[in-house]
């Protein structure tokens, strides 16, 4: 009997053991899952930038980004002819074009600022597949200034990326409307062209969109920066 | 209404004079084309007007004639016309060129374009533009507000974001030209006005003038609300210089210009820029007087002080190559001790016993028990003076006190050990006394240094207590020839006792007794001899006492017995032998200078000189008379020195009658 209570206590102490296990795993995992996004509240509180200096930024990288995608147009037009250009017929709608944005300065001023950090979010979330498609094609560019060229679209791809995961960080600062994003897909397809003149005709009009859209997010970007300081006469 | 057929004839008419002419104005052309116009039926107005005047005179046979007079009047009138007009036939008009569309705001904007060639005909050139995405054509809107040939796009009409076909179409009579189409989007072309109230005002910084400018930026760019980002661009110069200096002054609205080369009047101009767009005009320009003032540049001070380090360092290195040099002399070593035997090294240690061993001189001083026989007075010389020389004595005290105050005075000069030293060696021990007498040494010792003089006081007896009631013991040199006139009296005065032993002083000087009565006796005796005589103080007086008139007498008596070459000069040197049982000092005489341990052989007398100057001796076998006046009958020839000695010392004291003995000429005495 000593034996028995003895095993049943051993089987008391095994069990009980078991469960508080139990308990503390359970209590660990819940604890665990709510540690991380915590841990990760609590830096980010502690670190927190203001947001002017992150709209700053933002508008910086815009900039770089506007600056880069005028370069690359103007070097993707020196080589073809103007009266080429002109006179082939070229397609004249971005695919971006469905997105509704401001026409003139009255309407851009009466946007909210949520609203035109998701317009500029979504721009630039609609230009990640074409600018994959830019630098595989510019790979096989018929241009003398090919190399250079492919290392354009490349700069742009990083810098839109990089500007692309600040707007994220800004967006979860400016309330429930930057959030959202507008779908724009490509509907390019992937074919550039068959003859070079083609090709070369297609890859302009491609990039003068992204020129147009790079400047669109530089300005609300910039009109966002301007609001957000505060003091109208450091704009 | 139009006779064709009567119209050609005209035609033909203009075209002959033309061709007869050789060329066409402009009017016939016109009239041509107006005509062609007829032809072809184009109607406008100008033509038509042109038609009905030509055709109004032309009717029937009249019309004929007029027909000729007009022909010839405009044949004469045709070189005037061909004066007047250009010269081209009239053509469509050339193509205008759109030169730049431009938007000071981003709100609106306005284009421009240079007409072509208008062909001779008033064109007129219109915008017609496409928005991009639409095929509708519109026109300029307005083409008065922005001056000739421009078209300017108001708030309504633009459109930003989007593409703007734009041509310009110029027509004219004959045709039009289109221009180039612009592909134009409002965001692109962006140009800015310069910016405005552009101020310089000149302020100080630590002394020193700095232009500060500001502006505004110009007055429709709306850049308070984001929609317009500016950057501006100044520059600055001398009135009177050509090159401008730029300043990227970015977003601010105020700049700084610290580097103002000099005095004057300054001229500051500034334009702007969007952050993609054009270059605005540079501003009006603002001037400024800035006040003559010194520039020194950092750069001067630095040349001032990478020049005054170089030369610091050339000279440290120059003087440590010559430190030696320097330091000899701006530190002159200092003279160390010469003393012999002296060690520095010993001193810095500290040690005294060690440095001042080392100055001690081994034989300094010299042991008494070495040298002390040696400075055992032997002699006494005794004189006994006559009162003459009592007066001399007394005439002399002072001069001897002062001889004794030099003894008094003198030190143990190592230096000064030779007999003609005035010093006295003084006796501590008899320094009460008032006189002290140094005592002699044998002639061995005649040249012996002071040094031997503490021996010498050590050995001089404190025989004769100060209690001596009378009698003085004057050592006078023997060659006194007074000696034979002293009187009872004096003799009283003076020490009484008379020592057997008469010595030379060789290193010393005699003082005077003192006149005070006070007797005492300095003597130099034998280490033996005085030993009794101290024991018998008393008897010594009355020793003295009674040998006075003995001793007086003996020295009067011997004054005869001397040489009789130096009858007036004799001294003798007498020897104490020994005292006997009735108090009787035995003396003996003995020849000064000449001393030999011969008690057998004593020479005391002198029995004649001989012709080379010898003094023949006698020997004085006596000693019970004590007195060496015992004639003897051994004559011993004394050595020539001893005695030209002698000799030479009586002719020196000839003339010091009255003069004590200087201790130098005592010296010679002994050889």
């Amino acid at each position: 009997m000593g034996r028995r209570k003895l095993q049943r206590r051993d089987k008391d102490a095994k069990t009980n053991g078991q469960d508080s296990a139990e308990e503390m795993a359970r209590h660990t995992g819940t604890f665990g899952s709510k540690l991380l996004p915590t841990v990760l509240y609590m830096v980010a509180a502690c670190s927190a930038i203001p947001i002017t200096d992150l709209l700053d930024r933002a508008s910086q990288r815009s900039d770089q980004l506007h600056s880069l995608s005028t370069t690359l147009t103007q070097d993707l037009d020196s080589h073809l002819p103007l009266t080429v250009r002109l006179t082939l017929p070229r397609p004249s709608v971005c695919h971006t074009a469905s997105l509704q944005t401001p026409n003139d300065k009255e309407q851009a001023l009466q946007v909210p600022e949520s609203d035109l950090l998701s317009l500029a979010r979504s721009l630039l979330q609609a230009w990640e597949d074409p600018l994959v498609f830019l630098s595989t094609s510019a790979n096989f560019l018929p241009h003398p200034a090919q190399n250079a060229i492919s290392n354009k679209i490349q700069e742009l791809r990083d810098h839109s990326k990089s500007l692309g995961d600040g707007l994220n960080i800004l967006s979860g600062k400016m309330g429930p409307g930057a959030r959202t994003i507008s779908m724009l897909p490509y509907t390019g397809g992937n074919d550039v062209g068959q003859d070079t003149i083609s090709q070369l005709i297609n890859l302009n009009f491609l990039l003068s969109c992204f020129r147009r859209d790079s400047h669109k997010i530089d300005s609300f970007l910039k009109i966002l920066r301007c609001r957000a300081t505060g003091l109208p006469q450091m704009c | 209404m139009l006779r064709l057929p009567r119209a050609s004839p005209l035609v033909r008419l203009v075209s002959l004079s033309s061709r007869l002419t050789g060329c066409a104005s402009r009017r016939e052309r016109a009239l041509l084309g107006a005509a062609a116009g007829v032809h072809h039926g184009r109607g406008t107005e100008g033509r038509e007007t042109g038609k009905t005047l030509l055709w109004l005179p032309l009717s029937g046979a009249k019309m004929r004639n007029v027909f000729e007079v007009m022909l010839l009047l405009l044949l004469l009138l045709l070189p005037l016309v061909t004066a007047h007009a250009g010269g081209q036939p009239n053509s469509p008009p050339g193509k205008p060129v759109l030169t730049s569309c431009r938007s000071p705001e981003k709100e609106t904007f306005t284009c421009w374009w240079k007409p072509g060639s208008d062909g001779g005909l008033s064109t007129k050139h219109s915008l017609f533009y496409r928005k991009e995405s639409s095929d509708a054509v519109h026109e300029c809107p307005d083409y008065r507000t922005a001056g000739e040939n421009s078209c300017f796009f108001n708030k309504n009409n633009t459109a930003i974001w989007v593409n703007y076909n734009i041509t310009v179409v110029a027509t004219n009579s004959l045709g039009s030209a289109y221009s180039d189409p612009v592909e134009v989007d409002v965001v692109y072309i962006v140009q800015p006005n310069p910016p405005e109230n552009v101020t310089v005002s000149v302020m100080e910084d630590k002394g020193w003038p700095f232009l500060r400018v500001s502006w505004e930026p110009p007055r429709k760019a709306d850049t308070r609300s984001g929609w317009i980002t500016l950057v501006y661009e100044l520059r600055v110069k001398l009135k009177e210089e050509d090159d401008w200096e730029t300043h990227l002054a970015g977003q601010q609205k105020m700049f700084n210009i610290l580097s103002l080369p000099s005095g004057g009047e300054y001229q500051v101009e500034v334009r702007c820029r969007p952050d993609h767009g054009f270059w605005s005009e540079w501003s009006s320009t603002s001037k400024a007087n800035v006040p003559h003032h010194f520039r020194r540049d950092n750069s001067t001070w630095i040349l001032m002080t990478v020049f005054f380090a170089f030369t610091f360092l050339i000279v440290a290195w120059l003087l440590h190559l010559n430190r030696h040099n320097l330091k000899r002399c701006i530190l002159p070593p200092v003279p160390g001790p010469k003393i012999k035997g002296f060690d520095k090294k010993l001193l810095k240690s500290g040690k005294s016993n060690e440095i001042f061993s080392a100055l001690v001189v081994p034989d300094y001083p010299s042991t008494p028990s070495s040298n002390y026989e040696d400075l055992l007075v032997d002699y006494l010389e005794v004189y006994v003076p006559t009162e003459r020389e009592l007066q001399l004595e007394e005439s002399k005290d002072p001069h001897n006190d002062r001889l004794k105050s030099d003894s008094s005075t003198s030190d143990s000069d190592s230096g000064r050990g030779s007999c003609d030293s005035h010093t006295l060696l003084v006796d501590k021990e008899a320094k009460e006394e008032a006189r002290q007498v140094e005592c002699g040494q044998t002639r061995t010792e005649v040249q012996r240094s002071l040094k031997d003089w503490d021996a010498l006081t050590y050995a001089q007896i404190d025989m004769v207590g100060r209690d001596v009631p009378s009698g003085r013991v004057k050592t006078w040199p023997s060659l006194y020839s007074p000696l034979p006139r002293h009187s009872s009296g004096p003799l009283d005065q003076q020490s009484s006792l008379q020592m057997a032993k008469q010595h030379s002083l060789s290193t010393s000087s005699f003082l005077a007794q003192e006149a005070s009565g006070e007797s005492y006796w300095d003597v130099c005796s034998h280490g033996e001899l005085p030993r009794p005589l101290r024991a018998k103080t008393p008897p010594h007086r009355g020793l003295r006492a009674r040998s006075d008139a003995d001793v007086s007498g003996a020295g009067l008596k011997r004054a005869p017995a001397g040489p009789r070459s130096l009858a007036p000069h004799t001294s003798e040197y007498v020897e104490v032998q020994r005292v006997n049982n009735k108090d009787v000092v035995l003396l003996q005489p003995v020849v000064t200078g000449c001393y030999q341990a011969l008690p057998g052989e004593v020479y005391s007398k002198v029995k004649r000189v001989d012709s080379d100057n010898i003094l023949l001796l006698q020997r004085e076998a006596r000693e019970e008379d004590g007195y060496p006046g015992a004639e003897q009958e051994n004559t011993t020839q004394k050595p020539s020195a001893c005695v030209y000695a002698a000799v030479l010392v009586q002719d020196q004291m000839a003339p010091m009658v009255n003069a004590y003995v200087d201790t130098a000429t005592m010296c010679t005495l002994t050889c």
